[in-house]
């Protein structure tokens, strides 16, 4: 095979996007959604057909050189190594159901061509960021998935409320590109390169307060990308974008980026046990804080949001306990289970006739059992049901988080523990609201098309069955995701320890869904008061980042217009002009015109010149 | 300094007076306005296609491409002196291609077209002198040359408070170039006393033997021109006042190449005629340059007229472009001199846009813009393109020379490069805020509501072309600018 077919894999939707870009204004709706789906479902048909190709140690390509000057030197080249061939097959196989899904969810829409490009040059976009064999190639694509998601939160973009999620989402995730960017400069000084396997092949000559440093602005990288503590903000409000989008983008792929770019740097990463503390502190506490929000949400889709937020801390918690194969393993479970659970939010959304707040949902079991069956599966998962993909995913991370140990790995994973008992406290009572109870919608709902419904099935199987992907030795697996990625397998705990963890994992399963059951399985009516509100704004981050952040920001610049520019450096400019009027001025009243005043001038003026000569013919 | 091109036909003078034959042609047949518009856009036109043909005929080619020198006032030792590097090259290739964008965009031009397209091209003549001159009086002569077209455009023809405007930015740059005219006179003087050889040639002044504080003084003398030009933070004032009430035409040239000759005259006569005093005068750049990033995209984010958004950037992306040149390693001079171009092409098409946008919808103030997408869907996606660029979204122009420009500020200080990286999440914030106002929302009253017409397909097409050609393949251009860069700063650029 012919490895240059690789960058086929990125170049068929960035085709389909330009394409559509240019063209698809004037083209049919059908063949607009049509030339996406083929673009996409031919890069998946292609990364299955290329997988061999990332094997061992991978394949690298290069097609051109980006940019090349005085010693830097960053391609437009490929690294499909094990790592890269699994998100990548991931990324096309979800991207590939989400555009089916989207060509049935957008089919009414006015400006199809908009949202099929964006949603194709999206997946290129990721795919520069998986595939990139250097730092600034996958910067390309760091911040083309911004851009794309940018435009696609605010596709419905005629009310402004949709428009600013998106910028700030694009602003919020820019802070966090900040930290990234300046890691890219200082290895590039570092090392004199940004390709990727030179610099992790060479990180054991760093000085460890450098690498320090380089993880810690990574990891800032990856939290906002990531939405994850301190820069979480912008994820629950991207929820304005079309489902799809929401199941795409932040769910499935970009928001998983900062894990990724992690795994990818990890040979760095790995190096520095304060930035894995980091990593591992910063996982676990957004991963209970979202949690904790997704309790009192009411919006169905800032529920799944939070929950995403909730679930990628638990990547992060996986990177920072030093489990690429648990974090890579959780990573590809839920990217299935929350699609399938966005997917089922948007046919949910269209049953209930454009609600979306879960309070005023309810019943919609008997209206369409096909959807609850497979929002069901998503939910199990979610919840970490014993068994489905996303209990597997969970459990490997919690174990190792218990297996390394000390005080703090062992704080975290209580924490862990007990975000896993939320989480599925949330998940059922999300369940209960939407599906049981009576039926408390206003509008007429319709059915959803079959095209959506249909892409929902793959997933729900994938989701169920990803935990055959990394079984573990103890249900009788080999660990097949983690021989792949060439890492080592997860130390061994004494076999009583571990079932003695399963089984707390499973009290706190059970907890969380008894209570959710007790609670929600009959309306307890709509509940807003006291801490609820607190949580529902997500702990009145937004009031505060107003607060400390934009205001002072603000003043800021208004302070630079008003007293820096108009005040100062004009008032100064304009001064001096003013004193020139003025001398010119003074100046001015000597030409009055009258001849004998200009005589006496002539006059005294011979007499100073004369009187000068005369002094100096003295000396 | 013998050239290596010797050319039969004297391509540089051609351009560089080809556009005053325009602007005569014009003055002559001022009474007809269409016939008049023609001659200036096959003017500029031409002028593109031989600087073109210049370009293409000089790939590979080291030492200066193309060079020229004629006695011309003997007494004071004045040499007609133009000569042509990969520098100069792209400069005057971005000056052609943006002055015909220039006369397109003032095709309706009502208000005596004669004289207004007369300016432009004066102007343009100016701008190539600018950037081809050799001889310090030359140079001067142009570089004045530019100043006074400029000055009617924005005082003639432009918008409510133009006079102000006029004479401001008129006297920020008179008493910048005074300075610069004193010290070449000194300069001058000082040359020759020492050698007998009264001369006005870059190569002949290099070698002038200095005390410290003389150089010092001559460079500051230098810099004042150069800084007020570029402009650079506390001396930018004028810019944005400028760009708001000249004509479209005016802006266009304003910012994507008047501030370019400021850049321009550093690093061809400033540096290498006082290196020393450049070296002690590095920091102090880089610091005027970061505070001026910073400072720039702060006030541009709580301005309410788009075109001073826009000016504002501009003094935000050429504080860059300083902090590359006070980084003084090929690196990050190839990167300014790239963000230099790519920054004339983004903000040119900018410009030409906001233009496009007043014609529509009568007014440039943010808060009475909205959902131009709506109605304009292919102007707004143009205009979304090149506020991207501007924002430095990788791969498209200004990233690629912003990223080589953050590279080599970082090599030559960490704290520099670590700094400029902040100004991007800045540039974001007020960019997108700009395309949020214009773009998104509920469409507002309008004046006209047809989208692009042919003639405006024709300007936005090839400027949007090359902010993408740019953006993911500079490699053509960096070539051009690999040799005269390494040569401006390991010997003070004569090939």
């Amino acid at each position: 095979m012919n490895p240059l077919l690789l960058f086929l894999i990125p170049i068929l939707p960035l085709f389909g996007g330009v394409i559509n870009v240019c063209f698809g204004s004037r083209l049919p709706h059908r063949l607009v959604s049509g030339l996406s789906v083929a673009a996409v479902s031919g890069s998946f048909l292609l990364a299955t057909l290329l997988w061999p190709l990332g094997s061992g140690e991978g394949t690298r390509v290069v097609l051109f050189s980006w940019l090349k000057s005085a010693g830097f030197q960053a391609d437009v080249g490929i690294l499909f190594d094990p790592l890269a061939a699994v998100m990548t097959l991931m990324v096309t196989g979800v991207a590939t159901l989400i555009h089916l899904y989207a060509a049935g969810y957008m089919a009414e829409d006015e400006s199809p061509a908009r949202f099929f490009a964006l949603l194709n040059l999206f997946v290129f976009a990721m795919l520069c960021i998986v595939l990139a064999d250097n730092l600034l190639f996958l910067f390309l694509g760091w911040e083309g998935v911004g851009f794309c998601s940018y435009g696609l939160i605010g596709f419905w973009y005629r009310n402004s409320k949709n428009a600013s999620a998106g910028r700030k989402a694009f602003i919020v995730t820019r802070i966090g590109d900040l930290f990234f960017a300046i890691a890219l400069l200082w290895l590039f000084s570092a090392f004199g390169t940004v390709m990727i396997e030179q610099i992790n092949a060479r990180v054991a000559e760093l000085d460890p307060l450098l690498l320090t440093g380089l993880t810690l602005l990574l990891l800032g990288g990856a939290c906002g990308k990531s939405a994850q503590l301190p820069l979480m903000s912008w994820l629950p409000d991207a929820m304005a974008g079309p489902t799809p989008v929401s199941a795409l983008i932040h769910a499935a792929t970009m928001v998983t980026a900062g894990v990724y770019l992690l795994c990818r740097m990890f040979p760095l990463v790995s190096l520095s046990p304060t930035g894995m503390a980091a990593i591992a502190l910063v996982g676990a506490l957004t991963a209970l804080y979202a949690a904790s929000c997704a309790l009192a949400q009411r919006e169905i889709k800032r529920v799944l949001a939070y929950s995403t937020m909730s679930q990628i801390g638990y990547m992060f918690l996986a990177v920072g306990v030093g489990t690429v194969s648990g974090a890579m393993f959780h990573l590809l479970t839920h990217a299935f289970f929350k699609a399938l659970l966005f997917m089922g939010a948007g046919c949910v959304i269209h049953l209930a006739g454009g609600e979306n707040d879960i309070y005023r949902m309810g019943g919609l079991k008997e209206k369409s059992p096909q959807v609850f069956w497979l929002f069901l599966v998503g939910i199990l998962c979610l919840a970490g049901t014993p068994l489905t993909g996303g209990f597997f995913s969970k459990d490997a991370i919690l174990l190792t988080a218990f297996a390394a140990g000390d005080g703090f790995y062992a704080t975290l994973w209580g924490i862990g523990v007990l975000t896993a008992g939320l989480t599925s406290f949330y998940s059922f009572r999300l369940l209960y609201l939407v599906f049981f109870g009576t039926a408390r919608q206003a509008g007429q709902g319709h059915a959803p098309s079959p095209l959506m419904l249909w892409t929902l099935p793959p997933l729900a199987l994938l989701g169920l069955c990803t935990g055959l992907l990394n079984l573990p030795h103890l249900f009788g697996g080999h660990e097949w995701l983690t021989l792949w990625l060439g890492q080592p397998m997860a130390e061994m705990l004494p076999v009583g320890t571990e079932i003695g963890l399963l089984f707390l994992m499973l009290i706190f399963f059970v907890g969380g869904w008894v209570i959710a059951h007790v609670r929600y399985r009959t309306f307890p009516g709509d509940e807003q008061a006291g801490w609820r509100s607190f949580l529902l704004s997500g702990w009145q981050a937004d009031r505060v980042y107003e607060l400390i952040l934009l205001r002072p920001y603000r003043a800021i610049c208004r302070f630079c217009w008003q007293g820096g520019d108009k005040a100062l450096i004009d008032g100064v400019m304009e001064g001096l002009a003013r004193l020139c009027l003025h001398w010119g001025d003074y100046v001015r009243r000597l030409s009055n015109g009258q001849v004998a005043f200009y005589l006496q001038g002539f006059a005294w003026g011979l007499l100073l010149i004369v009187g000068w000569f005369l002094l100096a013919s003295v000396k | 300094m013998t050239p290596d091109v010797a050319t039969p036909f004297p391509l540089l003078s051609l351009l560089l007076w080809l556009p005053l034959g325009g602007t005569l042609l014009c003055l002559l047949l001022r009474h007809s306005s269409n016939l008049c518009r023609w001659i200036s856009l096959l003017t500029t036109l031409t002028v593109l296609v031989v600087a073109l043909g210049m370009a293409v005929s000089s790939i590979g080619g080291s030492g200066w491409l193309f060079y020229e020198d004629a006695a011309w006032i003997e007494p004071f030792g004045i040499r007609y002196t133009l000569g042509m590097d990969g520098i100069s090259l792209l400069l005057v290739l971005l000056t052609a291609l943006l002055q015909v964008a220039a006369i397109l965009i003032s095709w309706r031009q009502k208000q005596r077209p004669a004289l207004f397209y007369a300016l432009v091209l004066v102007m343009e003549t100016g701008i190539i002198g600018v950037f081809l001159s050799l001889d310090l009086i030359l140079f001067y002569l142009f570089w004045e040359l530019m100043l006074i077209p400029m000055f009617f455009l924005i005082g003639v023809w432009g918008h409510e408070n133009r006079v102000y405007a006029a004479v401001k930015f008129f006297f920020f740059t008179l008493a910048g170039s005074l300075f610069l005219l004193l010290a070449i006179i000194w300069l001058y003087l000082l040359h020759g006393g020492q050698t007998g050889d009264y001369s006005f040639a870059l190569d002949a002044l290099r070698q002038t033997v200095l005390t410290p504080g003389q150089e010092m003084i001559l460079y500051i003398g230098f810099m004042l021109a150069f800084i007020v030009k570029v402009p650079l933070f506390p001396f930018h004032t004028w810019l944005p006042d400028a760009h708001t009430e000249a004509p479209p035409a005016g802006s266009v040239d304003l910012a994507g190449l008047l501030l370019k000759t400021g850049v321009y005259g550093m690093i061809r006569f400033a540096f290498p005629l006082f290196p020393a005093a450049a070296q002690k005068s590095l920091p102090f750049l880089a610091i005027l340059a970061l505070v001026g990033i910073f400072y720039a995209a702060w006030i541009a984010y709580v301005q309410t007229d788009m075109k001073r958004v826009i000016a504002y950037s501009s003094v935000a992306h050429l504080g860059f472009v300083i902090l590359g040149l006070a980084a003084w390693n090929q690196l990050a001079w190839e990167g300014s001199l790239l963000l230099m171009i790519n920054h004339g092409i983004t903000t040119g098409g900018l410009f030409v846009m906001i233009a496009m946008i007043q014609d529509r919808s009568g007014t440039r103030e943010l808060g009475k813009l909205g959902g131009l997408w709506t109605v304009f869907p292919n102007l707004s996606a143009f205009f979304l393109l090149f506020c991207l660029s501007s924002l430095g979204l990788p791969g498209l122009a200004n990233f690629a020379g912003e990223i080589l420009v953050l590279l080599g500020a970082f090599k030559a200080d960490p704290l520099w490069g670590g700094m400029a990286v902040a100004g991007v999440v800045f540039s974001a914030a007020y960019m997108l805020r700009v395309v949020q106002s214009a773009l998104w929302g509920e469409s507002k009253k309008l004046a006209r509501n047809d989208d692009l017409a042919v003639r405006e397909w024709l300007i936005l097409v090839p400027l949007a072309a090359l902010v993408v050609l740019l953006g993911v393949y500079p490699a053509p251009v960096l070539e051009f600018l690999r040799e005269p860069v390494s040569l401006l700063l390991e010997t003070g650029g004569m090939p």
